[in-house]
């Protein structure tokens, strides 16, 4: 009996050396509720434009009037007219970034969700919350100039809803496009609904606002193909681009 | 099992359960390459080498910008944030985990005039040429184009160091390092075979040499600026990072010890260490989207003059 008591006593002081440790852990833990959406992945079918579900996109007359204004100057190949994505290598904002034809590949740790893109480098950050405030103005809605101008890829929110994880995004230009040609405004909202269709299968379910542009809220779903879990190969999109002292490569060097 | 035998048991347990939790840092070692007249890569300052620099380079090598200058003249900090709380959270116990976000810890480097021991650079001819170029460029207000104003990936020692933090991410195959500028990327892969191809940073593989992550970068697509001011390496070279997490007065760091092996543009190996801090407040990155700008037609400042090539 005392030597029962002894061996609980003591396996009881490791239980709790054990539990200190733990305690020192919780920031590499993921809410237990999350589900695991890490991974590599591959648009499922390779597209320009997003698809709405239920018919056309809704647009209001402005947003009419801008989507055949950039119809004719993609017809005319006039592309930084309107879509500095082609014609600059800038960043095609978001939702277009997630029509990328190249591999994403999804981070998940305590309080942030990262989505890193193949193409050109690019990468997305969902606040979970629970983040130790920012400083130096790299908080939730950016820097001040973030703030007035926007930013073509903002900081999303997030939260699990089951085994959804729904994400909030606002705060853009007025510079980048819903996909190839649909126009948007600042007041541009999206609501993205991302979740495992079976354990190969990741779709995003998005909801895209912008009274301005649309009459009412319209979705799209994408979805992605789970891919092997290999390193990208350096994508630098400028260099399709002729530019002034282009190509910087000179031999030797 | 007596009562001594479990008392025995359960503390030998208890110990091993703290060391695993807590880890420990083990003692860094410079990695080998061709050698150094007089020592080894990496070694001590060995005597007879001349300290002084040449003559035509720069010789300052923190941020002398008007800003900084002012800055340490009025007694004020120039690492431009503030401390961690001390409830920030921390970095993983484990030492081989080096996940979270990270800020370069010391003065900004414009241009490295000597390696950690303070030994000067050992040129080449064509070395000190190409660095003398780009230093005398900038000197003379006729600064040369480099892929920071193309908003190409930058190479790495600059990437690391500006005042931009980054996150690194870990899985059994591969370390990546994001960058909140120019959205630059390093990734690290741990096993050979699944090396990336070349690219404006290299190709890099990584190993673990206890807790510190070796890792070796070649097959560069271009020679590097390796700071603003034009301290240079070819695209020849091999460079080796020595990255290993650190501790030090309750403060978190990643120690990076790099080690340049240019034939091209130095005649021998050289090291140069920096620290980068801990900074879980910087996990939100700002918007780097320079393509915006440089892609524009004369996007690229129109007074940076092509640099000849060689």
């Amino acid at each position: 009996m005392i030597m029962e008591r002894a061996r609980f006593s003591y396996l009881h002081a490791v239980a709790l050396q054990l539990a200190v440790c733990a305690a020192l852990l919780p920031l590499r833990t993921i809410a237990a509720d999350a589900v695991n959406l890490e991974g590599t992945w591959r648009i499922a079918a390779p597209q320009s434009s997003f698809k709405p579900e239920g018919g056309p996109v809704p647009f209001t007359a402005e947003g009419r009037k801008r989507y055949q204004q950039n119809k004719r100057a993609q017809a005319k190949g006039d592309f930084d007219d309107y879509d500095y994505a082609t014609s600059r290598c800038a960043s095609p904002g978001l939702p277009r970034l997630m029509l990328t034809a190249g591999r994403l590949r999804v981070w998940q740790r305590p309080g942030i969700v990262t989505i890193r893109f193949e193409t050109n480098r690019l990468f997305r950050q969902i606040d979970m919350g629970g983040l130790m405030p920012q400083t130096s103005g790299n908080g939730p809605g950016g820097t001040d100039e973030a703030a007035l101008v926007g930013r073509a890829i903002p900081i999303s929110k997030g939260k699990w809803e089951g085994n959804t994880l729904v994400v909030t995004t606002g705060g853009f230009p007025d510079n980048t496009l819903v996909d190839d040609l649909v126009p948007h405004g600042y007041d541009m909202k999206l609501t993205e609904r991302i979740r495992l269709r079976d354990q190969d299968t990741l779709e995003d379910r998005i909801t895209i606002e912008d009274p301005e542009f649309f009459t009412k809220p319209w979705q799209t779903v994408v979805s992605y193909k789970r891919q092997p879990d290999e390193i990208f190969p350096e994508s630098v999109c400028l260099d399709r681009l002729k530019l002034d002292h282009w190509p910087p490569s000179r031999k030797g060097r | 099992m007596d009562r001594q035998a479990i008392r025995s048991a359960g503390s030998k347990f208890a110990v091993i359960a703290l060391l695993v939790c807590m880890g420990s840092a083990l003692a860094q070692q410079i990695p080998g390459g061709r050698g150094r007249a007089g020592g080894p890569p990496g070694g001590p300052p060995v005597a007879g080498i001349p300290q002084a620099g040449g003559g035509d380079l720069p010789t300052e090598n923190t941020d002398d910008s008007a800003e900084m200058r002012a800055r340490r003249a009025a007694g004020l900090a120039t690492g431009g944030v503030p401390p961690l709380p001390d409830n920030a959270p921390q970095p993983s116990p484990d030492p081989r985990n080096f996940e979270g976000t990270w800020y370069h810890a010391d003065s900004l480097v414009t241009f490295i005039a000597r390696d950690m021991f303070g030994i000067p650079l050992p040129y080449t001819p064509e070395g000190r040429k190409v660095t003398k170029r780009r230093a005398d460029g900038i000197k003379n207000g006729t600064p040369y184009v480099n892929a920071s104003a193309y908003c190409i990936p930058v190479g790495q020692f600059w990437q690391f160091d500006l005042n931009m933090p980054f996150q690194i991410f870990q899985s059994k195959d591969m370390v990546e390092l994001q960058f909140q500028e120019f959205h630059g990327l390093i990734s690290i892969a741990l096993d050979p075979a699944k090396a990336p191809p070349p690219g404006y940073m290299g190709s890099s593989v990584g190993h673990w040499d206890g807790n510190t992550l070796v890792v070796e970068t070649s097959g560069f697509k271009e020679g590097l600026w390796l700071t603003t001011r034009g301290s240079s390496m070819s695209r020849d070279a091999k460079l080796t990072q020595r990255i290993r997490k650190m501790t030090t007065g309750g403060k978190w760091y990643l120690e990076v010890i790099y080690t340049v092996d240019d034939p091209t543009y130095y005649t021998q190996a050289w090291s140069f260490a920096r620290r980068y801090a801990w900074r879980p407040d910087m996990t939100l990155f700002k918007e780097y989207n320079c393509e915006l700008s440089t892609g524009a037609e004369g996007g690229v400042d129109p007074s940076l003059v092509p640099e000849p090539a060689d």
